[in-house]
């Protein structure tokens, strides 16, 4: 939808200027947001306001600015982006425009493109057809056209889930005071109206998931088709398969819940076994591991990235061992991801949120708010984070959104 | 009633190069003949109807480029001793501009100009009353224009949108007479500037469509003397009841450029913010 920010200014207010202008909009069938309206103190002082109006097609913007020029409304001056070409592989131009995780739109030819894929962090490249991607540094090749500076590059305010979201009492980014109940109920039915609306549904788990029990309901998640795609480490999916094979987590009985003889080394037996296999596919297919998490994601065909970590035993075959290339394999997977679950994990929900447009309905549910906070303080602002045990919260989830309890 | 607390001194120009050499407005017809020396004498004669009326009237050299510079209603706003010069709309009139840079700065006004790019047409497009200034704006002056000359000025602007291509300048539709009221021509405005002179004028005398085409509203007030191109009676009795004196002056000549009494002159009393 084209759309222009446009100013006005003066005694806008008292000369029924602002009010003239909205009807214009109004009544050439555009809409407008209002981005920042100014009011002078006294009649004396003049008043400012900044809207964007968006109309169905460039003629109709083009009428609109037309008329509205006649009011004293003028697009606001902006230069086209300054663009610069990458000297060399895997480095950003000097002064290169670093992108947030917000809807963002640069200026070319004096006209606005929209970036495809918002990720903060990154660089904004201008590809041959005029499309704009953000580009991670070290995916820049020499010769590619980048952005730089602040000029000509417009970012849009963030939105909260507006209208009868259950989220729009909660005033605060995080909840450890709220009643956990309502909270679950909440995340599934916005995972349930996510998928009426065909958007993937992004779970990202952390050991805990599996040490607290809780390994079982994301099993289920999964094979009920609730889950479209799974990021973790190499704990994680450990954990999992032994819990599933061996019975323990960590060489704690997930049942008794108490350490079994020699079960500290569980998991690396785990691993090795995987790793004769060659893969966790091979070794669901070969029938050693027959159930849990990684198992039903084998079965279902839903993607996993393994992202690697220093202090991974084994690790797994499909860890990703590069972490560069882990995060390229996240985000090659990110497309269409609507909905995401961090799930007791701080590595990988950073990681993840790092990754994220702004728009993604991201929940984090963790015992330590200090994790939750952190994603925010991350530059997720999008995050909505509660502060509970991931074993309750998965349980409850599933009794929601799962008709058969979690096996 | 308190009367204004300007118009009673003014910058005049002689018609000595008047005439019709374009049209830049529905009244102007390059065939239709200017008579100079009736011009001349109709100017005269207003000059002598706003000195009776108990103005001073002091004169801008005329020039053989620039024949609308007798309209000096259009060479900018005064507001004390700052001048804001006018920026024409069309390039016809651009010349004039100058000129009166000259004629203030001679005068020791100082001069704020408008930026580039946007146009204002002076005094004939904003007039105060009470507390602000009212700017029109869409033939000639632009409205972003109003922001800029409340930044220069200090001054309180409404805007008014002008609607009727013959009466082009806002003095073709509004003339203060006092505190509270005015000569208005409501068919000049849209919905919304009819809105804000409503609120804005205590008493207004309203002018029916033929009162207004007939340039009533362009005339120039003097304490409670009145000075007008012509004057129905049904106005001339509403403005004797409220204790003003009529004179009206015949500008029949100026008329073929679309122009009467106010826009022959330009208050230079006028104290703006």
């Amino acid at each position: 939808m084209p759309s222009e920010v446009i100013e006005v200014e003066g005694h806008i207010i008292d000369s029924l200027i602002l009010p003239k202008v909205l009807d214009v909009i109004v009544g050439l069938g555009a809409d407008y947001e209002m981005l920042e309206v100014k009011i002078g103190k006294t009649n004396l002082d003049i008043s400012r306001a900044r809207l964007e109006v968006r109309t169905a097609d460039e003629a109709s913007l083009a009428e609109l600015l037309a008329q509205l020029q006649v009011h004293g409304a003028n697009p606001v001056e902006t230069d086209d982006a300054e663009v610069v070409t990458a000297d060399r592989d895997g480095v950003l131009p000097p002064g290169f425009y670093s992108t947030t995780n917000l809807p963002t739109a640069v200026r070319i030819d004096g006209r606005w493109h929209d970036a495809e894929n918002p990720e903060m962090d990154c660089g904004l490249a201008i590809l041959g057809d005029g499309r704009i991607r953000t580009v991670p540094m070290h995916r820049v090749r020499a010769g590619d056209r980048i952005v730089v500076g602040r000029d000509g590059v417009r970012v849009a305010a963030p939105e909260r889930p507006r209208g009868s979201s259950p989220f729009e009492f909660m005033n605060s980014d995080v909840s450890s005071e709220k009643p956990k109940g309502v909270l679950v109920a909440d995340v599934a039915n916005r995972i349930r109206e996510a998928k009426e609306r065909g958007v993937r549904v992004l779970a990202v788990c952390g050991p805990a998931v599996i040490h607290t029990g809780a390994g079982p309901g994301i099993a289920t998640l999964v094979r009920e088709g609730w889950v479209d795609l799974l990021f973790a480490g190499n704990g994680f999916a450990t954990h999992d398969i032994e819990s599933n094979v061996m019975g323990t987590s960590l060489g704690v009985s997930v049942l008794e819940g108490h350490p079994t003889e020699h079960g500290h080394s569980n998991h690396l037996r785990v691993i090795n076994e995987v790793r004769r296999y060659g893969s966790i596919t091979a070794a669901v297919e070969g029938g050693y591991i027959d159930g849990g998490v990684m198992f039903e994601c084998v079965q279902r065909e839903v993607p996993f990235v393994l992202g690697g970590s220093v202090r991974d035993d084994g690790p797994l075959p499909d860890v990703y061992t590069d972490v560069v290339e882990a995060a390229d394999a996240m985000r090659y997977l990110l497309p269409g991801v609507g909905v995401a679950l961090m799930l007791a994990s701080t590595l990988h929900a950073i990681a993840t949120g790092n990754l994220l447009p702004a728009g993604v309905e991201t929940y984090c549910v963790d015992i330590n708010q200090a994790v939750v906070t952190k994603l925010a303080d991350r530059g997720s602002h999008q995050a909505l984070g509660i502060v509970t045990d991931v074993g309750l919260f998965v349980e409850g989830l599933c009794q929601h959104l799962c008709p058969t309890p979690p096996s | 009633m308190t009367q204004l607390s300007w118009g009673r001194r003014y910058l005049m120009c002689p018609p000595e190069h008047f005439g019709v050499l374009y049209e830049i407005n529905p009244w102007m017809h390059k065939e239709v003949a200017v008579d100079r020396d009736r011009a001349l004498s109709q100017w005269e004669s207003l000059v002598a109807a706003l000195r009776a009326a108990g103005a001073d009237v002091e004169l801008q050299e005329p020039h053989p480029d620039v024949p609308d510079l007798v309209f000096t209603a259009n060479a900018g706003i005064v507001n004390d001793r700052q001048f804001v010069p006018s920026r024409f709309k069309h390039p016809e009139r651009q010349g004039e501009t100058p000129f009166d840079i000259e004629w203030f700065e001679a005068h020791g006004y100082e001069v704020d100009e408008l930026p580039l790019g946007v146009s204002h047409e002076g005094a004939g497009d904003a007039l105060p009353f009470g507390s602000v200034l009212v700017s029109g704006y869409r033939f000639r002056s632009d409205a972003a224009s109003h922001a800029y000359l409340s930044k220069i000025t200090g001054a309180a602007v409404r805007s008014v949108e002008l609607v009727d291509e013959r009466l082009y300048h806002l003095d073709l539709t509004f003339c203060p007479l006092d505190e509270r009221r005015a000569i208005i021509a409501p068919m000049g405005w849209d919905a919304y500037g009819r809105k804000v002179m409503e609120a804005l004028v205590a008493e207004p005398l309203v002018l029916d469509d033929d009162e207004a085409l007939a340039f009533c509203a362009n005339s120039v007030v003097v304490g409670t003397n009145i000075v007008m191109p012509s004057c129905p009676r049904r106005v001339g009795r509403q403005l004797e009841a409220w204790g003003f004196s009529v004179a009206t002056c015949d500008v029949s000549e100026f008329l073929k450029a679309g122009g009467g009494c106010r826009c022959l002159t330009l208050a230079l009393d006028v104290s703006l913010g």
